[in-house]
């Protein structure tokens, strides 16, 4: 039995269980990653001997020798499919990983899973070529590779910015940028951004860095549609209103082999989800959160939450609110006051979102959506199978599921989830709140039948006795 | 307010929905309440499994006409007949089932004894472990997730009101009739009908009528597409198993293992050792299974008293008030015992019994 | 830090895998679908229903896009490491 076990080793993650350790407590920290630095400060992979290093790259190694340091009980490349509470007994973890332990236990579990990417489906964007921006960055982050051939970038935010730089530090080729963004929306954020100079600077550098290359930036301009037989030969590019709908006779076609796009960021939250914890709705976090209080600690007794799963606040703030997990969770098992002092926490949670105002979804974005897209990419649900099941009857996220099929395939509707709630939302006038989202279900990623458990003998499953007919 | 339902339905499920169908056909004004979506209780999260291997003796001639009735709903709710084959891998299983599946066949289910080889040979990825087998050519399945789809459609096409979202919270007198609460809205009715399921405990309660109702949490898992392994259903001579692999190529893996959690605390959660015994046993059936992935483990919730009887008719002998709940095997029956709940209602004869839930209800038998 | 970024990463040692009977080179350590991208191969499966070519594209093991067949087993190309003389297969559904 661990005391803490903490699930995703980035930034939040490492800092909670750092303290958590150096505080005397048992910890395990998990992590799908080979090593610990989550998406942001992402290991590069284990066929890169020898390569320059970035100020951010830096960071995660930082972050990786601090850990190394310190003798914390890690597993990597391991996943976790299910987090179950065993009465007044703590937790117990499902493991699927390289090594024998298939479960673990434990006092308290720290969910430190961060961001997972928002897409607004487009003609198209099913299509071999098209990658997240976020994913993107994965890419790139880990193997030191570009898209390749021609790349348009498009998205919200300062990922855009970040994405085009890098496939140019890369040796790849961006033929266009795309932010749905307008200056005047940066602009508004920028007394608060002045507050972070160094990622300021950082930001401008990467706008510098691709106008002296020439790239057009285009602003208030998404991907209209994506083109192609069998991958991406280009894509219909469309001017946007203040409100990211496209403008009619606005568009303009751009060849290419990849799109990267997204539109910002949401917590992840399918863990805190399985655990029973309360979440509510707070589109300025990102989307769904759990509810936290000033710790991270969530309605459930022995479960945290901290870093962007508990709202997008970006790597400047997750540090610290790892931090304060850690903190939670000591007071909570030795039951002591830690009396740790505070930290400029608000000064970095306005920073993040500043950044995360700049990705709100804003009304327009569901008219880039034609009837014949497809939205569950699993199951190939359209738009108008989706309408036709709202307008029929269907209320809520779990009626709209079970009719359809959406977000019943192996990815477990994380890239659906948020369109079909915003088709919910336009056609009901229902909140999201009253929306809700699917019911939580393990596993939480697709699991291996046979990596669940050892191998049984049949005379020695618990079989218990003939179920009543 | 000032609409006066001449009943209210209280559970958007099978029960409910097929009730107030055929109250509102014979001419009653019916209101369907339900917590909230409809079919998304028991009704849609079930294995969806249509096989009269595993329908209680007793139950057997409700379970045929039920079948019939999910063979009519055809395509629009996902029916297949594949035939289905119930297995025994040891001599004492083997025994439970000549003597189980012997008193089903006299109960009028079409099943025959195959042998072993005759099951491998249809079904030549099942294990070579079997031991005894029995087949029913009229087992199939249908596709649960669509009850809550269907039965909307059907309440809109017959004009039936609906209310979802609406989680009763108290039933008072009122007049001749009641008034249902939930918050603070109200619907008020002539009649009541409790059909929800693990939920009528409490709603009886709030009535005054104690049940002894209990809810079994049954765990339900699904794979991915899978390469085809099987047509059939299988079952296991203790019930335990239950698996069926869809057009799609997903193989939904049931059989009634243990999760955790009541009715009242919400919607149930897996229970992780029994749930991987569940995945390992399915394995053992069809050792293939191993190296396919399981994308969703659920559970729903299953009613039922100690003779694991339905409870069908008036409630507390109350002319006003009635129940239905607690049907063994519910999925299948559930479109036909409601037919007959509806005619009990209107004041019609039904065509088979109803099961009173005024009688002495003893810890049953469980054959 | 431009002059340190495009100074020349080192990798590790070229293998060889299969993927429906193509030979690609990979470094030894990187994932599939590191080592397909490479090659120019990003149409990795034909998505079950309207049976069009689908490739990766969440690049973290979230979205299930990129699953090949390793060793009879669904895999994620974006998170399985290649190795030298390992086959890989397109997925085919019922």
């Amino acid at each position: 039995m661990f005391d803490v076990v903490v699930i995703g080793a980035g930034p939040a993650g490492v800092n909670a269980a750092i303290d958590a350790h150096d505080q005397g407590l048992s910890v395990l920290l998990i992590d799908e990653g080979r090593d610990a630095g989550g998406q942001v400060w992402r290991p590069k992979s284990a066929s890169i001997i020898k390569a320059p290093v970035t100020p951010t790259e830096q960071k995660g190694e930082h972050l990786r020798e601090r850990l190394r340091k310190s003798n914390i009980k890690r597993k990597f490349e391991t996943r976790v499919w299910h987090i179950e509470k065993c009465g007044d007994d703590g937790w117990i973890i499902g493991l699927s990983g390289p090594d024998d332990e298939k479960q673990v236990r434990s006092k308290a579990v720290i969910i430190a899973t961060g961001a997972q990417e928002r897409v607004i489906p487009v003609n198209g964007w099913t299509l071999p070529g098209v990658l997240g921006l976020a994913g993107t960055t994965a890419l790139m982050k880990e193997n030191l590779l570009p898209p390749h051939g021609r790349s348009i970038v498009a998205g919200t935010g300062p990922l855009v910015f970040y994405v085009a730089s890098e496939i140019l530090r890369l040796g790849g080729t961006v033929t266009a940028i795309l932010t749905l963004n307008s200056k005047l929306d940066w602009f508004k954020e920028l007394p608060t951004m002045i507050l972070k100079p160094q990622l300021l600077f950082q930001g401008l550098n990467w706008v510098l860095s691709l106008y002296l290359k020439r790239i057009p930036i285009y602003w208030r301009t998404g991907i209209k549609t994506v083109e192609g037989d069998n991958a991406v030969e280009g894509a219909t590019i469309t001017k946007v209103d203040k409100n990211w709908a496209p403008k009619q006779g606005h568009e303009k076609y751009i060849p290419c082999e990849s799109v990267c796009y997204g539109q910002g960021l949401m917590p992840e939250i399918s863990a805190t989800r399985l655990t029973g914890a309360n979440h509510h709705y707070d589109e300025k976090l990102g989307g769904w959160v759990p509810t936290i209080d000033e710790l991270g600690r969530t309605s459930e007794k022995g479960i945290y939450a901290c870093g962007d799963n508990a709202g997008i606040l970006g790597v400047t703030v997750a540090p610290i609110s790892g931090k304060r997990a850690a903190r939670a969770v000591i007071e909570d098992l030795k039951g002591e006051n830690s009396g740790a002092k505070q930290s400029n926490l608000r000064m970095m949670q306005k920073f993040g979102r500043a950044m995360t105002a700049l990705s709100i979804s804003r009304s327009g974005l569901i008219k880039f959506i034609d009837d014949q897209t497809e939205i569950c990419r699993c199951e190939g649900i359209t738009k108008s199978d989706i309408d036709h099941e709202i307008t029929h009857g269907a209320q809520s996220h779990n009626a709209v599921k079970s009719g359809t099929r959406c977000g019943m395939g192996p990815c477990g509707g994380r890239f659906c989830m948020d369109t079909v709630a915003m088709l919910t939302e336009y056609h009901t006038g229902k909140t999201r709140e009253v929306i809700g989202l699917p019911t939580a279900r393990p596993p939480l990623r697709p699991v291996i039948l046979d990596t669940l458990s050892d191998d049984l003998d049949y005379d020695d499953l618990p079989i218990p006795g003939v179920s009543p007919l | 307010m000032n609409v006066i339902f001449d009943i209210a339905v209280i559970g958007g499920g099978i029960m409910g929905c097929g009730a107030a169908l055929r109250l509102s056909e014979g001419g009653m004004s019916a209101v369907v309440l339900e917590q909230s979506d409809i079919g998304q209780g028991a009704s849609g999260v079930n294995a969806g499994t249509l096989s009269m291997q595993i329908k209680r003796v007793k139950l057997m001639s409700y379970a045929i006409k039920g079948h019939e009735m999910w063979e009519e709903m055809g395509d629009r709710i996902g029916f297949h007949r594949t035939g289905g084959y119930t297995l025994a891998f040891s001599d004492k299983e083997a025994d439970l089932l000549h003597e189980r599946m012997t008193m089903k066949k006299e109960a009028g289910a079409n099943i025959e004894f195959v042998s072993p080889d005759k099951v491998i040979s249809s079904e030549p990825h099942l294990t070579k472990k079997i031991i005894a087998a029995s087949y029913c050519p009229d087992d199939g399945y249908a596709n649960s997730s669509l009850t809550g789809h269907y039965y909307r459609s059907r309440l809109k096409e017959h004009d039936v009101s609906y209310m979802e979202k609406f989680g009763v919270t108290d039933i008072l007198e009122h007049e001749d009739g009641w008034k249902i609460f939930s918050g603070t809205k109200v619907v008020v009715a002539k009649r009541i009908l409790l059909a929800a399921g693990g939920w009528c405990k409490k709603l009886a309660g709030m009535v005054g009528v104690d049940l002894p109702i209990r809810a079994r949490i049954n765990t339900v898992s699904v794979t991915e597409r899978a390469p085809l392994l099987f047509s059939s259903i299988l079952g296991h001579a203790t019930g335990l198993l239950t698996m069926k692999q869809k057009e799609n190529g997903t193989i939904l893996i049931g059989g009634g293992w243990q999760g955790k959690g009541t009715p009242e605390q919400g919607r149930g959660q897996i229970d992780i050792k029994n749930l991987i015994a569940n995945l390992q046993l399915a394995k053992f059936v069809i050792p293939d299974l191993a190296n396919i992935r399981v994308v969703r483990s659920w559970t729903g919730f299953e009613a039922n008293v100690p003779d694991f009887y339905p409870l069908a008719g008036k409630l507390a002998n109350m002319d006003n008030a009635f129940i239905l709940a607690c049907v063994r095997g519910g999925y299948t029956i559930g479109p036909y015992i409601s037919k007959l709940m509806g005619d009990f209602i209107l004041g019609k004869e039904t065509e088979m019994p109803l099961f009173d839930p005024s009688r002495d209800i003893i810890e049953g038998r469980l054959i | 830090m431009n002059k340190d970024a495009t100074s020349p990463v080192q990798r590790t040692e070229k293998i060889s895998f299969q993927f429906d009977g193509i030979e690609v080179g990979a470094f030894e350590g990187e994932t599939i679908g590191a080592a397909l991208l490479r090659a120019r191969i990003t149409h990795l499966r034909d998505a079950p229903n309207s049976k069009k070519p689908r490739g990766m594209f969440c690049v973290m093991g979230v979205c299930q896009e990129c699953v090949v067949i390793v060793d009879e087993k669904f895999v994620e190309a974006c998170r399985s490491k290649a190795s030298d003389g390992l086959i890989v297969n397109r997925v085919h559904y019922v």
